[in-house]
């Protein structure tokens, strides 16, 4: 029910989810829009979160609803959409072997409505422009074990009798590392990063020490306040935008470098090319030059995070005049440089939108960078394990230092 | 349960339906708005209509969230542990005589449904939003100190404002239903107006809103909006100013320009 109605809101960028859809399923339920104009109302209460989106919701409405499919509103009841559609679905899903048969006990409805919801969606993407109903002409990527299995129950009747093919239960695919970068889950993970740092007057009480000092002074009270903690993070952004290396990511790094900018009130970016040779840049046209000592005189707390290929000719990176700009006058090789900001700046990393299985075959100088800073790809996983990095402040690798040192005067 | 505005609070239709849905899904409303639209003045009506106790949280930078639900006053025990004595009422042995309820606290305890106002919520940052979120959604928080959980007996008629002046999160607009209110007409201010001064003659009343608009759309910083218009028209009335009003002279300007610098424009323009 509704559904092209959905596709066409999400077809227009507005973020429908299945949460929103069975919040809107139950308030049909009780009877909140008798009408086409308080039918309008919820659902843009429910899938409309920002006022960007109210143009466009109208829009679709406008389209869907008052383009001559009459404005007579069917009457709704989720437990027979849930027994028609829904169960017509799983019973396919379950005969096709996408699911697997033990998957009824196994998920919870709302963990199989889901399921539903992702194919749906999924679906609609492969067969732009229809308006197919789900499980029809749908293939599955999975493979199968024959199994045979009898008496599957959903709401008390038996849909099947025959064999079901069995796949191993898809529940064990771990989603959180090979999810997408969105903007929404990447926001989580940003999330995380923290600098939590005592702030203000000393106001709280702290009650530990408190009692601790109460007891040495005989039971007389001696309150003892300290310092709130409180959010202090300032996050430098060091965004290589040079060369057409850099190009094919240029999507993948805006989404980042925009949400990073969304999150961080306290948040600095430069720019730099291939490698960091005595400065970066404030503008992106690297013209207004930002230089390095001076850098290294902010907050050695500051979180640096550098995104770049770290690919690019080992000259650049090792000799003394590899500066890529012939005008450039700095005569330290870019791998000093880099050490500098990497023995400055204690919380800093490399975030790298080469994905990593490709590392080994674009550059060694993406090895040589990362020994000297941590080094994660642009998934989910990867930013999640550099805000680890950046929250625990890895000590400068020293020891490896050392051994690159060394691997480089022998090779 | 419906609500249907008051004799003071002029309430658009579309507005009703979504205070009528909001309530009836048990969602929290986030109104959003130029200063001045009645956003915090919903949940004071809502309460006034519908005859529920408002709780009311004017949200400052400072907020956690938490005290919003409880605060645990461990100085006061401590002074009790050692000093107390019987007059105070309090046993120091109780913890409850310790906990005092914040507005959040109180609308979940109590026995009867009421109206909860988070007014301007976009002072507090971001994490404190998420927090408060996950407790209006479960409609129940923890009182870490006893390990407590106090659930709501029944779920508060909430009302969120925001100014807008920063970005709310997305999961957090993701959980409330949220709805702008448009700065109203000169039709729909003429019935506010009227609200507010039944007797108020129509040639002043026309005449002032049109000046009333006119100096709206000069780009001031802060330009005048509903509270300042109807102070403005009760002073002009107790004045006994008789219309018609120019925008170039306006009498009692400072009734609806506030600041400095707006005053210092409208002057300019003038000469």
């Amino acid at each position: 029910m509704f559904l092209p109605f959905f596709y066409q809101l999400r077809d227009q960028g507005i973020p429908v989810s299945l949460k929103y859809v069975l919040e809107f399923y139950r308030a049909l339920e009780k009877g909140l829009a008798p009408d086409l104009d308080r039918l309008f109302i919820l659902m843009r209460l429910i899938f409309v979160k920002k006022v960007e989106h109210f143009d466009v919701f109208e829009q679709a409405f406008a389209a869907y609803f008052l383009g001559g499919e009459g404005d007579s509103i069917p009457r709704f009841s989720l437990q027979a959409w849930v027994e028609k559609d829904f169960s017509r679905w799983l019973e396919e899903e379950l005969a096709k072997g996408t699911l697997a048969d033990d998957a009824l006990e196994k998920l919870s409805l709302t963990e199989l409505l889901q399921r539903f919801w992702e194919v749906a969606m999924e679906q609609r993407e492969k067969h732009r422009g229809g308006h197919t109903w789900v499980g029809t002409g749908g293939t599955s990527p999975f493979g199968h074990t024959g199994a045979e299995q009898e008496g599957i129950r959903v709401e008390g009747d038996s849909l099947h009798g025959s064999a079901l093919k069995v796949i191993e239960s898809r529940r064990y695919l771990d989603y959180a590392a090979s999810a997408t970068l969105r903007a929404e889950n990447l926001r989580q993970v940003l999330g995380a990063l923290k600098h939590m740092a005592p702030a203000g007057p000393p106001t709280e009480l702290d009650v530990d020490a408190t009692i601790d000092q109460t007891c040495k002074n005989g039971g007389e009270i001696d309150l003892v306040f300290t310092r709130e903690l409180r959010d202090r993070i300032q996050l430098m952004v060091l965004l290589d935008n040079g060369g057409a290396s850099m190009r094919p990511y240029l999507d993948l790094v805006k989404l980042i470098f925009g949400l990073m900018r969304d999150q961080f009130k306290d948040l600095d970016y430069y720019y730099f090319h291939n490698c960091i040779y005595g400065c970066v840049y404030s503008d992106a046209q690297r013209l207004t030059p930002y230089p390095i000592y001076q850098m290294l005189r902010r907050d050695p707390e500051t979180r640096v995070i550098i995104i770049g290929d770290a690919n690019m000719a080992p000259a650049e990176l090792m000799l003394s005049d590899g500066a890529i700009d012939y005008f450039s006058k700095v005569r330290v090789p870019g791998r000093d440089w880099l050490w500098q900001v990497r023995d400055y700046f204690g919380h800093s990393v490399w975030l790298n939108p080469i994905p990593r299985h490709r590392w080994p075959r674009e550059s060694q100088t993406i090895f040589q960078i990362g020994e000297i800073f941590p080094m994660e790809d642009l998934t989910l996983a990867g930013i999640r394990r550099a805000v680890e990095w950046l929250n625990s402040g890895a000590p400068p690798k020293k020891a490896s230092r050392q051994a690159a040192a060394l691997r480089h005067a022998q090779g | 349960m419906q609500f249907h505005g008051t004799d003071k609070y002029y309430l658009n239709p579309e507005l009703k339906e979504i205070v009528n849905i909001a309530m009836a899904m048990e969602k929290p409303l986030l109104v959003t708005g130029e200063a001045g639209t009645g956003k915090t003045q919903l949940a004071f009506q809502i309460s006034r209509a519908l005859d529920l106790t408002l709780e009311e949280a004017r949200c400052k930078s400072t907020f956690k969230g938490e005290e919003l639900c409880y605060v645990y006053d461990t100085v006061l025990r401590l002074n009790d542990s050692r000093f107390g004595t019987e007059e105070s009422g309090r046993d120091v042995n109780n913890i409850w005589d310790y906990l005092s309820f914040g507005p959040i606290g109180r609308a979940f305890m109590a026995d009867d449904r009421r109206v909860l106002l988070l007014d301007e919520i976009d002072k507090t940052d971001s994490d404190t939003q998420d927090n408060l979120l996950d407790v209006l959604e479960d409609g129940s928080f923890i009182i870490r100190e006893i390990n407590h959980k106090v659930k709501a007996k029944y779920m508060p008629v909430t009302v969120i404002t925001s100014n807008a002046k920063r970005e709310l999160s997305d999961p957090f607009l993701r959980r409330c239903y949220c709805h702008h209110i448009p700065f109203p007409d000169m039709e729909e201010m003429s019935r506010i107006v009227r609200l507010h001064y039944p007797e108020i003659p129509a040639p002043l009343m026309d005449s002032a809103l049109a000046v009333f608009y006119q100096l709206r759309e000069q780009g001031f910083e802060k330009p005048p909006a509903t509270a300042e218009l109807l102070d403005w028209l009760g002073a002009l009335q107790l004045d006994g100013v008789k219309p018609p009003l120019s925008p170039d002279t306006v009498p009692f300007l400072g009734t609806l320009l506030k600041r400095t610098q707006d005053l210092l424009h409208h002057k300019k323009e003038k000469s």
